[in-house]
């Protein structure tokens, strides 16, 4: 009787090991910031997430869905777009950011402007140069399909649609967008090896690019104005726009470098079209006022040949996994089959 | 059997039920925004000192952390404190605590607004929910109080005004913390003189404010000091 009950406990134990965690934190990595414990992953939320997150019904005319301007071939950007594109062709002030590992991150937006993972989806889908909507003529839109009262009781066993479930659902899938298996992540697991062009690469960039790109989440997370001229006609300040402090001046946020080979063009207007414009832009092009980053004062000095080794060390940030993961794509399941 | 057993789980609920109802009763809140000595009507034209005009369209405002004091004294503080009042819905104005029968108390307190650290913690439902439309979009946080209308000070579009107050992060933290001494206990009545906010608040110079600012700050301060307690 006794083996019996040990048997019986070793099939449970396996089988809860044996269930895909939804979310992981990679080994090396801090912990997260978001607050799992306000909103708990579980499959049928981040299923209903991803389906919010492709589909049109949260623009104002239902053209324009969150993967308009984050698809996922392209690390969750706008591929080849500069500016954002919203419904009826009106094009935003800035460049769409790539989506991913966004646990770690605390504020949203170039400039900041959202103070949390669950309140980001209200900017674009109120943002009258993107979906031109607003959260309740989302929720009301939604209570009156077939489709989203089943996936609202499935996800919350209450088929009630509110903007709160809405945005947590979003944010769960949004969750999930974690990139750490690129060939960058494959080295320091000992799955792999640079070669030496890549290897000098990744000494050219601790040495000149790690303090705001800081491994492994490639970003500090901080504001920075890294001396770009200003735009004329969209007379962007950045992140002095939210704190209204003269020191933020033309400050945005720090970008990962996770899967930058596909998430150009780059910049917070998108302004270069490959990395080689913008490795010029550090060596030569920096315009020096009182807000710019103390270690972009002195302008990095590479050579050619350095540059090219430093474009190899930020290629293996490529997470082809991420990339083509399709747990993150179109879900046709939900979103083709019933009307 | 099966009789017995819900005869008596009848008499244990009417027990448990007679027994609450026993220790605790409600305390009734009600919050009447009040215009030249009389109850506040939207879309109505009051005709104010040098003959300005003014009709106030929406009327909306956060009150949250309601807390009962005797003396100085702490003594209930209500839990998930935050309701949303709308002079256009008239349930909302009234607020209910369940509240221990013997507890005494003189005062009560409650801020006009959501604290920092709700704007800073993501989603939440009920009267917090977003689509209340009291959640700015392009930048976090609550709108602590929205007041709109009609005044014949603004040289603006149709003369409307829009008083958007918020922003929980220095130096435009904009909460503000509500003191009043009650003399009823039983029922709290909580006027808002209008009048008197329009006294300190100048349509003419100042009709739009929707972000976080010096003027929100000023503005969600002149409008705490116009709550006070009905005169029995």
């Amino acid at each position: 009787m006794k083996k019996l009950y040990v048997i019986g406990l070793l099939f449970l134990l396996m089988s809860f090991t044996a269930r895909k965690q939804l979310f992981l934190t990679p080994k090396n990595w801090p912990d997260p910031w978001y607050n799992f414990s306000k909103n708990k992953l579980s499959r049928d939320k981040i299923a209903l997430g991803r389906a919010l997150f492709y589909d049109p019904i949260l623009s104002k005319n239902n053209t324009i869905s969150c993967a308009s301007c984050h698809s996922q071939f392209s690390a969750f950007t706008h591929v080849d777009h500069a500016l954002s594109h919203g419904i009826r062709d009106s094009i935003g002030i800035r460049n769409a950011p790539a989506l991913m590992n966004l646990a770690w991150q605390k504020e949203f937006m170039r400039d900041g402007a959202i103070n949390h993972l669950d309140m980001q989806a209200l900017a674009p889908i109120s943002n009258a140069a993107e979906m031109g909507s607003s959260i309740d003529s989302v929720v009301y839109k939604l209570q009156n399909t077939k489709r989203y009262p089943s996936l609202y009781f499935k996800a919350f066993r209450d088929s009630s649609i509110t903007g709160e479930k809405t945005l947590k659902a979003i944010a769960q899938f949004m969750l999930t967008l974690v990139s750490a298996n690129s060939k960058y992540d494959k080295v320091l697991r000992k799955e792999a090896k640079f070669t030496e062009q890549e290897l000098n690469g990744y000494t050219l960039f601790q040495k000149n690019c790690s303090s705001c790109h800081q491994e492994p989440l490639f970003t500090n997370g901080k504001f920075a104005n890294i001396g770009l001229p200003i735009d004329s006609m969209l007379k962007d300040y950045g992140r002095m726009g939210i704190t209204k402090n003269p020191e933020d001046s033309l400050k945005f946020k720090v970008p990962t470098l996770r899967n930058i080979e596909f998430s150009y063009p780059y910049m917070h207007d998108g302004r270069f079209k490959k990395l080689s414009e913008v490795l010029n832009h550090y060596t030569k092009s920096i315009i020096i006022s009182k807000s710019v980053a103390p270690e972009l004062i002195n302008p990095l000095i590479l050579t050619s040949r350095e540059k090219v080794d430093l474009t190899a060390f930020l290629l293996t940030l490529t997470d082809k996994e991420f990339l083509f993961n399709r747990e993150f794509s179109y879900p046709k399941e939900l979103l083709l089959n019933i009307k | 059997m099966r009789f017995t057993i819900s005869i008596f789980l009848i008499i244990l609920i009417s027990y448990v039920q007679t027994s609450f109802a026993q220790k605790y009763s409600p305390i009734l809140i009600t919050f009447s925004p009040i215009i030249e000595e009389e109850q506040l009507v939207l879309h109505k034209r009051y005709v104010l000192k040098d003959n300005d005009t003014l009709s106030i369209e929406n009327l909306r405002f956060y009150i949250s952390g309601i807390q009962l004091f005797n003396n100085n004294n702490l003594v209930w503080k209500e839990k998930n404190s935050f309701h949303l009042i709308d002079q256009e819905d008239t349930n909302s104005k009234i607020i209910s605590l369940t509240v221990n029968k013997n507890i005494l108390y003189n005062k009560v307190s409650f801020n006009l607004g959501i604290d920092s650290l709700t704007n800073v913690s993501g989603a939440y439902g009920g009267d917090l929910d977003p689509t209340k439309g009291m959640y700015w979009t392009w930048q976090s946080g609550y709108i602590n109080l929205k007041m709109e209308g009609i005044s014949s000070l603004c040289g603006t579009n149709n003369h409307e005004f829009q008083l958007h107050l918020g922003g929980y992060q220095a130096p435009y933290n904009s909460l503000q913390y509500i003191t009043l001494s009650i003399d009823n206990p039983k029922k709290i009545n909580i006027l808002l003189d209008m009048s008197e906010v329009m006294k300190s608040i100048h349509l003419k110079k100042e009709h739009h404010i929707m972000s976080p600012s010096d003027s929100a700050v000023k503005h969600s301060n002149t409008i705490a000091n116009c709550f006070k307690i009905a005169s029995p």
